[in-house]
């Protein structure tokens, strides 16, 4: 680092302090200025493990037994890893391109960090120290901003504002003491349209120094995001305003969603974090009801909370829901927006709902040998239509392989799965409904004795 | 005949004077043959040269030519005098006088005058296999356009059936109550402009026939040809277009019939100057008797004394004309040159053009149709677009077919310009262009 890149003075923290400061809070503190800046960890070397398994925890990569705090598990995504320095946790942040899958058939170069899209969640407890050097090893200068995390003025990280960009090739340090407990995130703050329409964003994951709540068993984070990528590009188009084709639960899109796996009983926490560029997502859980129990803004006094079925996340929010799975089967997890569950739809198409063909095939089929006319009785049947020639690197608007047939959703869809007994860490498969329980074609047995005329 | 010699020199093709010998008979038939079959470039060029009646009729001059030469080889006829005198006195008797008067200057200038006919002869010989040569020309170019013209038809008929589909398809989602009277409406207008545009090139093909029908001379049941070959492809490998300017000058029969023709002037300039102090000349026999006198018989002469008229506005006069002659044969000559210029020009321009279309666009609009047809499968486009898509291709087909077109009208224009075939490296064996392949993709029926 050039001389002129140290921040200008020390990076102390001048807020007024909570009363309510622990001593660990202190000692992290006080070795927070003695920090070398010599770390051992270099770019891809450093990454955290790629995929989490879903069914359990996994063992934290940076953290210790005895940390006092339940990991949370990030479907699909990763945790950043670090190291105590003088009682300072230290984090090194890599900006870059990275190759990113949304779904099987689908990938993009998008701009992450660490190999990763989003970037890896960043993992604290509450009093903790903290230091991140931020390489830029993008084309373009970028910045970071803790996006609800109470940090000091200049460590905010709003490019031109607080700081200098940070130019391609340089590390930039930040550092803070957390001062609050919550779900909140990071992301660029430098030419934001551009930067998070590639995916420049993530959770940042701030435990309790001591427990708030009842204590969960299981503790999801998911990022909401959307994207247009053409069906046929392998780039997101961050111009796009109003008409986004992927929308993604931590950067993935079913059927490339890894399911939610519980043990019933358990107390499940789910939090999301969404920063599309446009659109808030109403996420609804089948199956359950739940609370709303946390905003990016800390804790909801427990006779506020609302009782949902559906929970808004807000753009630039976060919102933690809490419940007990006490039902076991495959439960739907979407956002409620019907175009939010759809892959690479085109939103051009002319309206074929209820027209009947009649002869147009035979007319088009001299001109054009491989028609067929679509849409007449919905997108329902386009789960089914995976033999036609699509375009290179592209998914299908839905479908992803259910028990029972095609599923025709999409994009921001995942499933909850919650099952008696668990064995091993991974996908426990499809949910065997008892006997009695299953919606089934009625018989004419049936339809006679209930007087249902067809 | 000499043209015949000419033509098929440059051409390749026999050609036939009629003169209503029982030969035409023949000829007639011959053309029934050539008719018979599909017909070809050649074959139109061959029956034109047969029986494109202006053509015949230009032919006649040379009889008319000819026979001024077998009149400039004879003796002018000697014309017989007689004359009787009645005496008018009692005593007188009838008097006889005979003449044979030969104008002898004809021996003298006879192998002259002979020269000039026979050089006009020869220029009109020259001028005869050059409309020929112009005749075959337009031929070959009413020919390609009525090979164009078949295959632009079968083009816009592509265009109107997808005007015809998208149509369909808007009255069906018209009836599904899913677009509005305005998008039917403007799917309907789309539909009867292209109707249009269909009966238009439908009559422009009716008119490159008759146009060609014309120039072959046809009527009655023979204008019931048929032409199925396609337009052949832009050769793979061009003539040389070297020394085309030369070449025009050394063989283009208009240059060598002006070249004869200002020669011919020069010619007769010197049979004037040097026959200028030649007054008439008149040699006979006279007979006489006279009255109770002895017969007498004797030669008489009688010769023309050129005291004021020395020829000079004659000679003036055809010093004109030479002169005249020698600027036109300037003029022909350059204009020859740059013409050539100018059309090698345009050859070598449509050439690459058409390679362009053959390699790079037309490979394009197939790669834009397949990939429409793509996104349409993944719902991304409609049946509209995609119908525009391929409307599109077939709109490029069509530029590239008449550039095609042009480039043969061009070649066939060159080949005029430098008066015959061009000087080939290898006689190029065009392939046929074929419409556009309709794209090809994994299909299942259902």
């Amino acid at each position: 680092m050039k001389p002129t890149d140290e921040p200008q003075g020390p990076a102390e923290d001048t807020r007024s302090e909570s009363p309510s400061l622990t001593r660990r809070g202190l000692l992290a503190r006080t070795g927070a200025t003695l920090a070398t800046g010599a770390l051992l960890m270099h770019g891809r070397a450093a990454q955290a493990q790629s995929s989490v398994p879903v069914a359990k925890a996994p063992a934290d990569t940076g953290g210790n037994a005895s940390r006092g705090y339940r990991p949370v598990v990030v479907p699909n995504g990763a945790k950043l890893p670090w190291k105590y320095v003088g009682g300072v946790k230290v984090f090194h942040l890599v900006a870059q391109e990275v190759e990113h899958e949304f779904a099987p058939g689908l990938k993009a170069t998008c701009w992450g960090y660490n190999g990763h899209v989003h970037g890896p969640t960043i993992e604290v407890v509450e009093g903790d120290r903290v230091r991140f050097y931020v390489t830029n090893r993008l084309p373009a200068s970028t910045t970071v901003h803790w996006h609800g995390v109470l940090t000091p003025s200049g460590m905010d990280g709003v490019g031109g504002l607080n700081q200098k960009a940070i130019a391609p090739g340089e590390t930039y340090r930040y550092e803070f003491t957390v001062r609050q407990s919550g779900t909140c995130m990071y992301h660029s703050h430098h030419d934001e349209m551009t930067q998070m329409a590639l995916g420049m964003v993530g959770l940042f994951i701030i435990h309790p120094r001591k427990p708030v709540g009842p204590r969960v068993d299981r503790d999801f984070a998911i990022m909401l995001h959307e994207w247009r990528i053409d069906p046929g590009t392998r780039r997101p188009d961050p111009n796009e305003m109003t008409d986004f084709n992927i929308l993604t639960m931590n950067a993935k899109a079913f059927p490339g969603t890894d399911p939610l796996v519980v043990r019933k009983g358990e107390r499940v926490r789910i939090r999301f974090g969404n920063l599309s560029a446009m659109d808030h997502h109403p996420i609804h859980l089948h199956g359950y009801q739940f609370r709303i129990t946390d905003t990016d803004g800390g804790r909801i006094p427990e006779s506020a909370q609302w009782p949902e079925t559906t929970v808004l996340v807000p753009t630039g929010s976060t919102r933690t829901i809490e419940f007990v799975a006490d039902e076991t089967g495959d439960w739907a997890m979407h956002c409620h927006m019907t175009h939010h569950v759809m892959n690479q739809m085109g939103h051009e198409l002319p309206n074929m709902i209820g027209v009947k063909p009649g002869g147009l095939d035979a007319k088009v089929r001299p001109l054009l040998p491989g028609y067929m006319t679509m849409g007449q009785t919905g997108m329902g049947d386009m789960a089914g239509m995976h033999h036609m020639p699509m375009p290179a690197n592209s998914i299908a608007m839905v479908g992803g392989k259910g028990p029972y047939d095609e599923i025709t959703m999409g994009g921001m869809f995942t499933i909850l799965k919650v099952r008696d007994r668990l064995e091993g860490d991974g996908d426990p498969g499809w949910y065997t409904p008892p006997p009695g329980t299953l919606a089934q074609l009625a018989q004419a047995d049936e339809l006679r004795r209930d007087g249902i005329d067809v | 005949m000499e043209v015949a010699t000419l033509v098929e020199e440059r051409t390749g093709l026999k050609t036939r004077w009629n003169q209503g010998t029982p030969e035409d008979a023949q000829v007639q038939q011959h053309l029934d043959a050539l008719l018979a079959g599909d017909l070809t470039s050649d074959r139109a060029v061959e029956v034109a040269l047969l029986n494109n009646p202006a053509l015949q009729a230009t032919y006649e001059d040379l009889g008319v030519s000819q026979a001024d030469m077998v009149q400039a080889g004879l003796l002018t006829n000697p014309s017989f005098d007689g004359s009787i005198g009645f005496p008018l006195s009692s005593d007188g008797i009838t008097e006889t006088e005979f003449s044979i008067v030969q104008s002898f200057v004809d021996l003298f200038t006879l192998p002259l005058r002979k020269r000039v006919a026979k050089e006009q002869f020869q220029a009109d010989t020259l001028r005869v296999a050059h409309e020929a040569l112009a005749t075959t020309a337009e031929v070959r170019q009413a020919f390609t356009e009525v090979q164009a013209r078949q295959q632009l038809v079968a083009l816009r008929r592509e265009v109107f059936q997808a005007a015809d589909a998208a149509a369909d398809l808007s009255n069906r989602q018209r009836a599904a109550g899913n677009i509005t009277v305005l998008a039917l409406a403007t799917e309907q207008a789309s539909l009867e402009q292209a109707r249009l545009e269909l009966a238009q090139d439908e009559l422009a093909l009716v008119e490159a026939r008759e146009h060609l029908t014309r120039l072959m001379g046809l009527y009655g049941a023979r204008v019931q040809w048929t032409l199925a070959q396609k337009l052949p492809e832009v050769p793979a490998a061009e003539s040389s277009l070297e020394r085309l300017e030369t070449l025009a000058i050394e063989q283009r029969l208009d240059i060598d019939a002006a070249r004869k023709q200002t020669s011919l002037l020069w010619n007769a300039l010197e049979l004037a100057r040097s026959t200028r102090f030649f007054g008439r000349v008149e040699v006979g026999v006279h007979t006489h008797r006279d009255a109770n006198g002895p017969r007498l018989l004797g030669p008489t002469l009688s010769l023309e004394l050129p005291i004021f008229d020395q020829r000079q506005a004659l000679i003036a006069k055809l010093e004109a004309q030479h002169r005249q002659g020698e600027n036109r044969l300037t003029e022909l000559a350059v204009n020859a040159r740059s013409e050539v210029r100018a059309a090698r020009a345009k050859l070598v321009t449509l050439r690459n053009m058409a390679e362009r279309y053959q390699k790079v666009v037309l490979p394009l609009r197939t790669t834009i149709v397949e990939e429409s047809q793509r996104q349409y499968n993944a719902m991304q486009i409609g049946l509209p677009a995609l119908l525009l898509a391929r409307r599109d291709q077939v709109e490029a087909w069509r530029a590239y077919l008449e550039t095609v077109r042009d480039y043969w009208m061009a070649r066939a224009d060159l080949e005029r310009l430098v008066g015959g075939r061009l000087p080939s490296t290898a006689a190029p064996v065009p392939a046929p262009t074929s419409s556009p392949e309709p794209t090809h993709e994994n299909h299942e029926a259902h």
